[in-house]
């Protein structure tokens, strides 16, 4: 079962290494100011979007749990 | 070139003219493995950018990992100071891999956000304005030691908040810690007393900032070590790792950048059309053509295919970003200089969890110093027949860049 998931881009943070983007393509893209936007929370696995919150090099993507509201990451 | 010349890292004509010798490789072997210095050197872009996003497999830690001797080769009689440097690189940040990484990154990385540093471009602008209206009725300056080196300095003073008085001080601090990167037979020596010269510097003022905090660097790494994230050592050598790594590396974005713009001076016209709204893209072409950072180095923490090879555990690596910088694959036309170009994904603050901390410092440093540039200036002339550069394969250093322009009446 796949849940539904909200992901954010904490813009403050976002330095444009494109990480995300690498490894969760359907889910992020980067915006006009090279920044990371979410496009479509549900266009990779969890496991794929835990990743790439996980490997952000600026911890600037958070993941909870559109349901629940339970904060899986950070 | 032949073959074997093909290893010649450090040859003359390589350190004037990485780009030339770096797409031959790139043109042989994207992954190719250098026989003489025994060691992988990366310079596809692809190559590069996998490499960098998988950290679990190329290792960070090279001071722990790596036992061979520092290259170019020093004075044999120096080769124990090579242990001190060991000591002092092993605890830095950027030598740590997952998840020490991690832990200590969270850390400092509240202070170089974007919106953290946006609040120091007033500073900046200030700082470089102050400088060039020094500078401007004299009609010459060595860019090098009047403008790129003075200002990263004052703007790491004020993070650091240290008395106004000590800038000369840490600027000759910083000035011997950058033999970490050269290639004289007898660097160990500046450098280690440059070394020690920090953790003296530093040792008072972290100990009064465990318990009376400011909002300066020192104060958050001091506050890292008393919730048991760092070690006194690792706050020490890391304010030193702030000194060094925002001094040469900025010290080059402007030098470099400057150098683009006298030898493309259609680039120039376009930007002092246009500064402010310019100098972002202007600043991003000037880290993809010529970074300041031309490689840095992983070991392998596991056997891994790259390409067509088969890099072997501890084996090292060195990634050429100045080379994945031009890889035709990537950017159209790479050797020309085009600060209109867009997108510019360039990896001169490499990519990948050990993303440059201070991208966001050195890009409003770039955009002030070209900005305030192009507003004040005609054309800038050099005002030598030649340029050389430090013979680093990590830097992209010159060693003097002294330039004249027409003073005009204003």
């Amino acid at each position: 079962m796949t849940r539904r998931l909200n992901v954010r881009v904490d813009h403050a943070r976002c330095v444009g290494n494109a990480m995300c983007l690498a490894t969760a393509p359907g889910v992020f893209a980067h915006n006009d100011q090279r920044q990371s936007e979410v496009i479509d929370p549900q266009g990779a696995s969890e496991e794929k979007i835990l990743e790439a919150a996980f490997n952000c090099p600026t911890g600037a993507i958070r993941v909870e749990s559109a349901e629940s509201g339970e904060q899986l990451f950070p | 070139m032949r073959a074997s010349d093909l290893d010649e890292l450090f040859a003359p004509e390589v350190i004037a003219d990485p780009y030339t010798y770096f797409a031959r490789l790139r043109e042989i072997d994207p992954v190719y493995w250098n026989e003489r210095f025994q060691l992988w050197v990366i310079t596809g872009y692809e190559e590069v950018v996998w490499l960098l996003r998988h950290h679990e497999l190329f290792s960070s830690a090279i001071m722990r990992n790596s036992a061979s001797p520092p290259y170019p080769p020093v004075d044999p009689e120096d080769l124990p100071l090579f242990d001190e440097v060991r000591e002092f690189r092993a605890d830095q940040l950027v030598e740590q891999d997952r998840p020490e990484h991690l832990h200590q990154r969270t850390v400092v990385h509240e202070y170089f956000t974007p919106t953290a540093m946006e609040s120091w471009r007033p500073f900046v602008r200030d700082a470089v304005a102050e400088l060039l209206d020094e500078l401007e009725p004299l009609g010459r300056m060595d860019v090098l030691t009047d403008l790129a080196a003075p200002l990263p300095v004052r703007v790491i003073a004020q993070m650091m908040d240290v008395p106004w008085e000590d800038r000369d001080y840490l600027r000759e601090l910083a000035d011997s810690i950058l033999y970490m990167n050269r290639g004289e037979p007898y660097r160990l020596r500046p450098l280690t007393k440059g070394m020690q010269g920090i953790l003296d510097y530093a040792a008072p003022l972290v100990e009064e900032r465990l318990d009376r905090p400011g909002d300066d660097f020192i104060s958050i790494l001091a506050q890292g070590e008393k919730a048991g994230i760092f070690t006194r050592h690792q706050v020490l050598v890391n304010t030193g790792l702030l000194l060094f790594a925002g001094h040469e590396t900025t010290m080059n974005l402007i030098c470099n950048g400057l150098l683009a713009f006298i030898r493309h001076p259609d680039q120039w016209d376009l930007l002092v059309a246009d500064p402010g709204g310019m100098a972002r893209l202007a600043t991003e072409e000037c880290l993809r053509y010529d970074p300041p950072v031309k490689s840095t180095q992983r070991i392998a923490a596991d056997d891994v295919r790259l390409g067509g090879a088969t890099i072997r555990k501890g084996d090292r690596i060195r990634w050429i970003m100045a080379a994945a910088n031009r890889d035709p694959a990537i950017f159209q036309d790479p050797d020309r200089f085009d600060i209109g170009r867009q997108p510019n994904p360039h990896i001169s603050f490499g990519s990948g969890i050990h993303y440059c901390l201070g991208v966001a410092l050195a890009r409003m440093e770039g955009q002030e110093v070209f900005r305030a540039l192009a507003e004040r200036f005609g054309r800038f002339e050099l005002a030598t027949e030649e340029v050389e550069y430090q013979p680093s394969i990590q830097f992209r250093s010159l060693k003097s860049l002294p330039v004249r322009w027409e003073t005009r009446n204003r």
